[in-house]
């Protein structure tokens, strides 16, 4: 009976938030008949639903509604504000109703009898009247076809409520059976390949992911079940205010964390009070104003990636940045002299600083002692953040950003000290490797700092924040990760090496390790080994890093990118391998790689490497041998064409002076420029470009096409792959796109009945002596063969059908 | 009291845990230590897909962990929804408690008489039954230590 009783409640509980939305929109058209129905559906199911119970008011008032209801629908009665006011009311009391229920109390107030008077209040004088303007009831042939209307028997997809118990249980199972499945796999490895089980492993593992995926889907919700509640929410608040509002709902089926809604959903609350009450005008005031009467409230849910973005739009009175501004100042959040630096914009911030209210009074719509500040820090919490835009007289835009999910995110995994930590990937802007000197290592007090960009950035030691033996920064090369708070600060952690990165799934952790205040929960990682998920926001915090109001508004991201782009004459400076220093252009340095030497390919004309499966010029190498097992080299861009400048060592990004010196006689130079007292050649960008700039080429290997021999397979096979090529099946590659190698007595046949391959072809012969301008090589001659091999490869047709081949 | 006991030897002593609070025994696998944290948190360590938080029984009653021997396996225990592998020097035996749990004169030290609910009698002889919550908590004495570095 209990179980009884609680599905009935729950199920009346969630009729009730999908049908509020519903009762507005009938509200504001009662002849709309689909919302009619919906809210027909829901006072007949709760009545239906009474039958099982003892609740006699509770069925006293559905049923009231529902004949008040079914007169309408049955077009005997017409719909009029006090009439809907009545059903609504009644709606609230079931709410009521079924809250006392579930805490087990008894709902004192008993005055139901007023509720089903009023409606009939309105019927009576309704009837009486007999209004002749009242539409001719329906015939039942109309009935039908309304009720054939798509739109108004729409079919809820069908769904089951399950305990969350029951839910974690089957998360944890398959997590437990990745794990295993991860296990197995590693032995798999060990014990070598194995074709009969290797087969039916790649299904199990198909199968697994996919069974993950549906676990991580089941735990998501779509966001409607939030947005449903706010136009009820909307129509009582401009109601009490004498406002008009209109709220205009979009991406309702964006799909969130259950936990997230749940989490956002108090904030996003707080947010539309606060428009309602704030922004959006009386209609007197915006009729004076040249806009409607009735205001406009937009939210909007949209995914991008691993977060949403809410925007919560009013076209009410804005905010009035003066007002602020001289708020925060006298209230001691900024000096004037503070203020007279800050753009309008960041003013605007300030509403989120603890202990900001502009409102005078306290209203108790918005001002309950719940400030913005609390809204910002419950984003933060879970990993979000909200910044507000505003036009005077136009209306102020909230935007809000919020992670996906709680319980998984995109980690990377770090060592440092023989620990594995994780960090949110979210927060990580850039990972660099650099030397100490680049870096500029220089402790401060008990601060240290680092130069990133030209930028003096605060560093922390991983090692130092978890009381580990810490590394000497100021000699040798180190890992950094720079991080990027939700607030905008951006500081550097010396970490010792990236181990991995993948999504990982985050567990709560004991209440005695969270009181560390370093981690934020833990995971576990492929191989089945924990790990603890650093907290990288209040490690900040901790430490001081977190800026107070000065630098949260502190240049963001993209305002930086526009300031670069506005003094043209930045240059990236470096020493090339041949000790000489240099410079060339940021806007043409795409991005620092590091190569292994291996993926260096000399054999060609010109020296290539390979980078992401595609192929690159590389230049700046010169002409010593490479003895280095790994190259960084820096990745330019044209926009169009690549190409790859192998240096020693990456020093720093500076600004130009204006003048540059006259260049040396080397081409690829375009002045020398005169920077910390030294001169460094700066490149010629153009000159670059014209001579070794080319597209990203696929690395596919061109293909080779060998006699069908023994011989061919086993012994010239290998030399051919050697030498770049990929030995094709004559069944599925084209002869013109490939380079055909034929034994001499095969080819003349060919030659002599017309049907040589479309593409280039080798000879191979049979015996060493030949006449000296024979056009075929001695089978063993490995010089010639693979010089031959090299030159069709570099000949145009065969590279640009290599490319095309991986197009397609 | 004739509910079934799991009986370990904590620092020499002996020591009962209510066999309806231990979910499993396992082998102790590779433990991950947690930098900052109070000592007697040995680490976490992943039974499948769950992560445990192992306590050091030892250090958690403020004795120390060089003196005694170190069970490789370790009794799982979940507290408010959070499972702990608690290392103990031995897991004994399972076994039948034959008394109330009870205080004797003198009490039993203000660690012991923190995380423990008293002496219960029991089939292989006398044992000090543990209050589990109480002893995840661990020593006052490093909670404050720890409280003072953060």
């Amino acid at each position: 009976m209990d179980d009884l009783l609680a599905e009935f409640i729950a199920e009346t509980r969630e009729m009730l938030e999908a049908t509020g939305g519903e009762l507005v929109a009938w509200e504001a058209d009662p002849a709309d008949r689909a919302r009619l129905d919906s809210v027909f559906r829901f006072v007949h199911t709760v009545k239906g639903n009474c039958g099982f119970f003892d609740f006699p008011r509770l069925a006293a008032l559905s049923h009231a509604a529902e004949d008040a209801l079914a007169d309408l629908r049955a077009g005997r009665r017409e719909a009029s504000a006090p009439l809907v006011s009545a059903v609504l009311a009644i709606i609230d009391r079931i709410a009521e109703m079924v809250e006392a229920i579930e805490a087990g109390e008894e709902l004192d107030s008993g005055d139901d009898a007023a509720l089903i008077a009023a409606l009939a209040a309105d019927h009576a004088p309704d009837s009486s009247a007999d209004a002749p303007e009242a539409p001719a009831p329906l015939l039942p042939e109309q009935l039908m076809m309304r009720r054939s209307d798509p739109a108004a028997n729409l079919i809820a997809p069908r769904t089951i409520r399950l305990p969350v118990e029951l839910l974690d249980r089957v998360m944890i199972g398959v997590s437990d059976m990745v794990l295993a499945r991860n296990d197995l796999a590693h032995r798999l490895r060990i014990a070598g390949t194995q074709p009969t089980i290797d087969g039916p492993f790649e299904r199990l593992t198909a199968i697994l992911s996919d069974v993950r995926d549906a676990i991580t889907r089941m735990r998501m919700q779509r966001i409607e079940t939030l947005f449903g509640a706010l136009p009820r929410l909307v129509r009582d608040l401009s109601a009490e205010l004498g406002k008009q509002v209109l709220i205009d709902l979009e991406g309702g089926n964006v799909e969130l964390d259950r936990e997230m809604i749940e989490t956002i959903r108090d904030p996003l609350t707080h947010i539309i009070r606060n428009a309602i009450d704030h922004g959006i005008e009386t209609p007197a005031a915006r009729l004076a104003a040249g806009k409607r009467e009735m205001g406009l409230l937009t939210l909007s849910a949209h995914q991008s990636g691993n977060t949403i973005a809410i925007v919560v739009s009013d076209d009410g009175r804005g905010l009035d940045a003066e007002k602020i501004a001289a708020k925060a100042v006298s209230s001691g959040l900024i000096t004037a002299a503070e203020r007279a630096t800050l753009s309008r914009e960041k003013v605007l911030q300030l509403i989120f600083e603890p202990g900001f209210s502009t409102a005078e009074a306290v209203s108790n719509i918005s001002g309950r002692g719940v400030g913005l500040d609390v809204v910002r820090q419950n984003l933060e919490k879970v990993g979000g953040s909200i910044a507000v835009s505003s036009q005077p007289g136009v209306g102020t835009l909230f935007t809000l950003q919020i992670p996906l999910t709680l319980s998984i995110i995109a980690g990377l995994t770090v060592e440092v000290a023989g620990q594995r930590l994780a960090i949110p990937q979210g927060y990580i802007e850039e990972i660099i490797e650099a030397s100490a000197e680049a870096l500029d290592y220089a402790r401060m007090g008990e601060t240290a700092l680092v130069t990133f960009r030209g930028e003096r950035v605060p560093c922390l030691l991983l090692a130092d924040v978890l009381g580990l033996p810490a590394p000497e920064m100021t000699q040798g090369s180190h890992t950094l990760a720079l991080l990027r708070l939700a607030s905008g600060d951006l500081f550097a952690l010396a970490i010792e090496r990236i181990h991995s990165h993948g999504d990982l799934v985050v567990k709560p952790l004991a209440p005695a390790v969270m009181k560390c205040g370093l981690y934020a929960g833990s995971a576990l990682l492929d191989d089945g080994q924990p790990v603890l998920l650093l907290d990288v926001t209040r490690i900040a915090a901790e430490h001081h890093l977190l800026s107070d109001t000065r630098a949260r508004t502190a240049p963001r991201k993209a305002e930086i990118a526009g300031d670069m782009a506005q003094s043209a004459g930045r240059v990236m400076l470096f020493t090339g391998l041949d000790g000489r220093r240099a410079a060339i252009r940021l806007e043409l340095v795409q991005r620092i790689e590091t190569i292994p030497a291996s993926a260096i390919d000399r054999s060609g004309a010109r020296p290539r490497a390979v980078i992401d499966g595609v192929i690159l010029p590389l230049t700046g190498l010169g002409d010593e041998p490479l003895v280095r097992a790994k190259l960084r080299l820096l990745r330019l861009s044209d926009g169009l064409t690549e190409l790859l400048y192998a240096v020693r060592d990456v020093e720093d990004a500076t600004e130009l002076p204006a003048s540059l010196g006259a260049a040396e006689d080397d081409p690829l130079v375009e002045g020398l420029a005169l920077i910390g007292g030294r001169p460094v050649a700066v490149l010629d960008g153009h000159g670059l470009f014209a001579r070794f700039g080319d597209a990203p080429r696929p690395a596919t290997r061109p293909q080779c096409l060998l006699p069908d021999t023994e011989w061919a397979r086993s012994i010239l096979g290998p030399l051919v792959e050697a030498a770049g090529y990929q030995v094709a099946d004559p069944a599925e590659s084209d002869a013109s796109k490939a380079v055909t190698i034929l034994m001499e007595d095969v080819y003349e046949a060919a030659s002599h009945v017309g049907q040589l391959p479309a593409g280039p072809i080798i000879r191979l012969r049979d015996h060493p002596d030949a006449a000296p301008d024979s056009p075929s090589i001695y089978r063993y001659d490995r010089e010639a063969l693979i010089k031959a091999l090299r030159e069709v490869r570099d000949s145009a047709p065969l590279a640009r059908a290599a490319a095309m081949g991986a197009v397609a | 009291m004739s509910a079934l006991l799991l009986m370990v030897q904590i620092g020499g002593r002996r020591c009962a845990i209510e066999a309806q609070d231990v979910k499993s025994v396992i082998d102790l696998g590779v433990i991950a230590p947690v930098p900052r944290a109070p000592s007697f948190i040995a680490g976490i360590t992943a039974l499948r897909s769950q992560a445990l938080t192992v306590i050091d029984c030892r250090l958690a009653m403020g004795l120390s962990d060089e003196v005694w021997p170190c069970d490789s396996r370790a009794a799982v225990v979940a507290v408010e929804g959070h499972s702990y592998a608690l290392m103990v020097d031995a897991i004994e035996d399972i076994t039948t408690g034959l008394s109330e749990p009870g205080q004797i004169p003198g009490g039993f030290g203000a660690q012991w008489s923190r995380a423990a609910d008293g002496m219960i009698e029991t089939g292989i002889g006398p044992a000090l039954l543990l209050n589990l919550p109480a002893l995840i908590v661990g020593p006052e004495t490093s909670i404050s230590r720890n409280v003072h570095a953060a």
